[in-house]
């Protein structure tokens, strides 16, 4: 069991190493210069860095030495929690995204417990009246639902219930240049602009656990298991929770977790369409400006968070299957 | 051609919902073969005021450029077109290949090609997908590439399960027995085995590869020279007040409209699909 | 029947009631004594596990289930679910049949043992705990394997914790389900003992469900027999697999391999075909169907003491009887009795075999029945009417009789299809097309080729084998209900004997005509025979089952081997 966890976990560790690498490798694959490449589209705003900024970068690439001695002050810098130096924002990558990391966890989250819940007690009275009109109607919307892209979906709350209906901020994570009269006030209205992201981005990922607690609630009804529960006499209560729920439960635990870079992609988006002060926002932007090292932070971060995901998932099913062992 | 036949015939199995989709997306691709017929007001370039609602000269209205947006959404089809079936088509026969490769010779090549798998899974496809275009340009070709990397893994691991499944079936023993050397074994006894299940995972990446792109080119990350849907729909949100306006009423309404029609068509082609293969197992 | 603890009336299961789906059981009524046993037996699919399911009221819709349960004079199912809980587990268990899905496999086996324990007994915790192990161990099962899963366990040990888990709130009525599945023979031979011995212990009554005969034979006083839904034919055990009176039955026993230490195994020809709802259910593949059997539902009757049976024409039929029959010859003055007093009688779609030494009396005999030799004495009965000549021999559906002597029972000079069409040339069946169809379907059947150029070939031009192959191709085109084959195959060559031997065997399963077949031969009678009649000078000395006969030591047996 021990030895098990210690190769899934040195695993895990070797496919970090992969990413790290290519993480490395990627602007040093890039075709031409990185810093004359134009990200040219029209009515955005157009950087052009000075020949000092440029030297600064150079340097922190360590384009001049040779290939191997990169690598390893890249590895060591990492271990050092260093992740670079954003030119453009004139402040420690790490820093700039601890400043903004807490609005994209913050929705993430509250999407994540909204979506499952959701998709579960809406799977699971779909399967209790399986071909039911219940169920069909829930099927169909939902099979709808969840192929239409985030950004669409956000769009249309956008509309409707911010700009039509005025009910929730157009834009932003919290009023501007307000001063709040308590705390409580600052709250609310966090939470006020934190709606409509969290429910599209909740919207977006029902669809896949409503379909995934449906799938697995009407297998493990149909399962034998199941018929013997019900042969015994047992209570109705003790035959869902304890021998229903708890089967069907197995693989929508650790799709929580799995779908976290699923989630976050979906953040992005969202974070975009409501121009929500969160890491993705950050993302889009230091590509704009083509700050590589704030990109590259963020992206090493993400996989980082979805690397550990993936392994609590692993751990989490260990406990629960005691098949797997 | 036997292929087509069975494909022609399989699709009379269809639902409604099903011949509907299958509709959807040959208008679709009419619209995007076509594109440069059907409009006669250039893609790129304005032809008439800036915010003219729909009418007669431009049936969609034009944007705040005044180009027109009939023209548009038609190139934007093309677009969305050439990005389906270039990612379905390479990341299909490119992951089959590999699945089939993994699952027939098993040992180092499998435990490779499974650890990439493995990796590539991992990773949240669109950060990785944003950071690969910020460095290596963001052409229509690079996408495509780009996507179809990501994509490969799912028809590869499916095809890797059934040809491991396959593999042990006697009349493969058998042909083994008599000889038979791989791609024999490939194109009489694999391919009709994993065709269907490959249809199945490659139309739904012909159409996670359209979202795909419609969300990068919605972030301003795509291709900028292609007018895709998601370009216009970026350019759109951008657009200052553009919530307070009537503008939206055909600036956004036409390629969001456009994005869901295909999507959904293209899910309840896929619905039916596995449908018919799933009774056939 | 006021004693009995369980008793089932007309009880119907049908699923997808409301789409007009199929019916899995069909008006089945039986009952059960306190401490009683009973067997249920039938193919898969026959609707066993269903009554079981119905029996302890798992249904939901849309499946229906009509009739009634009564456990001792309750009707359960007028219960509510909650009333039926009190019953179910702590009044009648059932052990399902084994699978990796029965018991949960994310909780311990010690958990789903003592939730039954929970639920239906006031023991105090502690209590509850060492019954668990005490159960376990009743079940021959260690303690420690209380805090396993599911899935760390053998198909053996699972089984036998199905059984503690049944036994656990001591129920009256115990249901087990293909108790042998997936065990080895050993592992099953065990498991039979295990029940046994649970069974005279604790006093249960017991249903057994399997499809195997040994299982049923072993644990089963009574059996009844189920086919497509309904009850074929039920009795006690012992009587049931010695005298079968259901086709379907008989069918079954054949197919068992532990019923037929010697002989070759034949399964039921056909499947079960969606039969219309009126009819018998088994009318695709019973050999003695008549058209009544197409519309008429046949209700199970008492044929016997203890003895039901569902079968429009009463049970097996007796197709042929003698009755005292005596012969004798005159030969140079001396008279020689060749049949003394002999009685006979075949049912239909069965093989006897009739053995004897050489000179026994065994030709004359068989021909006295197919009437080519009047009897001095004594009558044969073929379907109830007399046979006298050639009145059973020269119509469709009747007695047919091929020879010893292959080279002189067709004429050499006839083409094959003039041989094997000449009885139908001669009662001038059909037109000449349906005649040569006849022929061709025939020779099929003997595995001959039915091409143009052979049947024009002579019969000269054919060997041995060959030739009987022809004689019991112009047997079959009058399809017989009853093949005297007398020493067919002593003549040919033992690769040819035994290609034959299989070929009669198959057309006798397929079509499912009776056999009566002259041997001296005992290796080959044990072969081939339901039924065995032993004939010594003239009179018929020992008949019955062939392990019965062949074990009996008397002097004309013993002559035989």
């Amino acid at each position: 069991m021990r030895k098990r966890m210690l190769a899934k976990i040195s695993e895990y560790l070797m496919t970090l190493l992969v990413i790290i690498t290519l993480n490395f490798f990627i602007p040093r694959l890039m075709p031409g210069d990185p810093f004359t490449f134009l990200s040219s589209d029209e009515g955005q705003v157009t950087v052009t860095y000075s020949e000092e900024q440029i030297a600064k970068y150079k340097a922190y690439y360590g384009l001049d030495k040779p290939i191997l001695v990169q690598y390893t002050s890249y590895i060591s810098n990492l271990l050092r929690g260093n992740i670079g130096y954003s030119i453009y924002y004139n402040d420690h990558v790490s820093t700039i995204i601890g400043k903004r990391i807490r609005w994209t966890i913050s929705i993430v989250i509250a999407a994540i417990v909204i979506s499952s819940l959701t998709g579960i007690v809406l799977g699971s009275l779909s399967a209790w009246n399986r071909n039911g009109v219940l169920d069909k109607g829930l099927y169909t919307l939902m099979m709808t639902l969840s192929e239409i892209p985030a950004f669409l979906i956000g769009i249309g709350f956008l509309f409707i219930l911010a700009a039509k209906l005025g009910w929730f901020p157009l834009a932003g994570g919290m009023k501007s240049f307000a001063n709040y009269s308590s705390f409580a006030d600052r709250i609310m209205d966090i939470l006020h602009h934190a709606f409509l992201p969290v429910l599209t981005l909740s919207v977006v990922r029902l669809g896949e656990f409503y379909l995934l607690a449906r799938n697995s609630m009407i297998s493990v009804l149909t399962k034998d298991y199941m018929r013997t529960a019900r042969a015994k006499g047992l209570g109705k209560m003790r035959i869902i929770f304890r021998h229903g729920l708890k089967n069907a439960m197995l693989p929508i635990v650790t799709r929580v977790f799995l779908s976290l870079g699923a989630l976050f992609g979906g953040a992005i988006l969202v974070e975009n369409v409501f121009h929500y002060p969160g890491v993705g926002r950050l993302m889009r932007e230091a590509v704009m400006v083509r700050d590589y090292v704030l990109v590259q932070g963020i992206f090493l971060l993400v996989a980082i968070t979805v690397l550990t995901m993936n392994l609590i998932a692993d751990i989490i099913y260990r406990r629960l299957d005691p098949r797997v062992s | 051609m036997k292929y087509v036949k069975q494909g022609m015939k399989n699709i009379k199995g269809f639902t409604l919902m099903g011949k509907t989709g299958m509709a959807v997306v040959c208008v679709v691709l009419f619209l995007g073969i076509f594109s440069d017929r059907l409009s006669v007001h250039p893609y790129n370039l304005p032809s008439g005021s800036a915010f003219e609602a729909p009418g007669p000269v431009h049936w969609l209205g034009t944007d705040d450029l005044g180009i027109d947006l009939w023209a548009q959404i038609c190139f934007g089809a093309r677009v969305s077109m050439i990005i389906g079936f270039g990612t379905a088509l390479l990341a299909g026969i490119g992951g089959s290949l590999i699945g089939i490769c993994s699952g027939y010779f098993g040992g180092l090549i499998d435990k490779i090609v499974m650890r990439v798998t493995d990796i590539i899974i991992v990773l949240p496809d669109l950060p990785t997908m944003i950071v690969l275009g910020a460095f290596f340009g963001p052409g229509i070709r690079n996408i495509i590439i780009v996507l179809a990397l990501f994509s490969w893994t799912v028809p590869a691991r499916i095809v890797r399960s059934k040809i491991l499944s396959v593999k042990e079936e006697k009349y493969v023993v058998a042909a083994k027995n008599y000889g038979a050397k791989f791609w024999h074994l490939t194109i009489r006894h694999f391919l009709p085995n994993i065709l269907p299940v490959v249809m199945v995972s490659v139309i739904r990446l012909f159409s996670k590869a359209i979202v795909a792109e419609a969300g990068l080119a919605f972030l301003g990350l795509g291709d900028p020279t292609s007018k895709s849907w998601g370009l216009i729909l970026n350019h759109a949100v951008n657009f200052r007040g553009i919530y307070f306006t009537d503008y939206w009423k055909w600036w956004i309404v036409g390629p969001s409209a456009a994005i869901m029609l295909l999507v959904t068509a293209i899910a309840f082609i896929c619905r039916d699909v596995e449908k018919i293969v799933n009774s056939k197992i | 029947m006021e004693h009995s603890i369980i008793r089932v009336e007309n009880l119907s299961v049908c699923y997808h009631a409301d789409k007009r789906g199929s019916r899995a059981v069909n008006n089945v009524s039986f009952c059960l004594d306190r401490g009683g046993s009973l067997g249920i037996i039938g193919e898969s699919g026959s609707g066993k596990t269903s009554l079981a399911m119905a029996m302890m009221g798992l249904f939901k819709k849309p499946t229906r289930v009509d009739g009634q349960v009564y456990y001792e004079n309750t009707d359960l199912n007028r219960l509510s679910e909650r009333e039926r809980n009190l019953y179910r587990w702590a009044k009648m268990a059932i052990v399902f049949q084994n699978s990796l899905d029965v018991l949960n496999p994310v909780l311990t086996v010690d958990e789903q043992i003592l939730e039954c324990l929970r639920r239906h007994t006031p023991l105090p915790p502690r209590e509850a705990d060492k019954k668990v192990l005490r159960l376990l161990k009743l079940v021959g099962l260690e303690a420690k394997w209380s805090q396993y899963y599911p899935h760390q366990l053998s198909g053996g040990m699972r089984q036998r914790v199905l059984i503690a888990m049944a036994l656990s709130c001591d129920p009256e009525v115990l249901i087990v389900d293909e108790p042998t599945t997936a065990l080895d023979a050993a592992a099953k031979d065990e498991m039979i003992k295990l029940l046994a011995r649970l069974h005279k212990e604790k006093k249960f009554a017991l249903i057994v469900i399997s499809h195997e005969m040994q299982v049923i034979t072993r644990l089963a006083g009574r059996v009844m027999v189920m086919y497509g839904g309904y009850m074929a034919e039920a009795g006690l055990t012992k009587d049931v697999l010695k005298n079968p009176m259901h086709t379907y039955t008989r069918g079954l026993i054949h197919a068992s391999p532990s019923a037929n230490p010697y002989r070759d195994l034949w399964g039921i020809p056909g499947e079960e075909a969606g039969n219309s709802s009126e009819g018998c259910p088994f009318y695709n593949r019973c050999n003695q169907k008549v058209s009544d059997c197409k519309t008429k539902l046949p209700r199970l009757a008492y044929v016997g003491i203890e003895r039901r049976v569902a079968c429009n024409r009463g049970g097996i039929v007796t197709l042929l009887t003698g009755e005292n029959i005596y012969k004798s010859f005159s030969f140079r003055g001396k008279t020689v009795k060749v049949c003394d007093n002999c009685r006979m009688a075949i049912r239909s779609g069965e093989i006897v075999v009739l053995i004897g030494a050489s000179g026994s009396g065994k030709t004359t005999l068989a021909s006295i029945l197919a009437g080519t030799l009047a009897a001095d004495r004594g009558e044969v009965l073929f379907e109830g009417e007399k046979v006298k000549g050639n009145r059973a021999a020269c119509r469709k559906n009747g007695i047919q009789m091929v020879f010893q002597d292959p080279f002189t029972a067709v004429n050499e000079h006839l083409t094959v299809r003039q041989a094997v069409a000449e009885p139908l040339d001669i009662l001038k069946q059909g037109t000449k097309e349906d005649r040569i169809q006849q022929v061709k379907q025939a020779l099929k059947d003997v595995q001959l080729p039915g091409d143009d150029g052979f049947i024009s070939r002579k019969c000269h031009s054919l060997s041995g084998g060959q030739r009987q192959r022809v004689a019991l191709a112009r047997s079959l085109v009058m399809e017989p209900k009853l093949l005297i084959a007398d020493e067919i195959s002593s003549m040919l060559d033992p690769s040819t004997q035994a290609n034959i031997l299989r070929l009669l065997k198959g057309l006798q399963n397929a079509k499912g005509f009776a056999m009566l077949y002259i041997t001296h031969d005992l290796a080959l009678a044990r072969k081939i025979a339901d039924r065995v009649y032993v004939m010594q000078q003239g009179s018929l000395i020992e008949h019955g089952s062939v392990p019965d006969v062949l074990s009996k030591q008397g002097d004309g047996v013993a002559a035989l081997h």
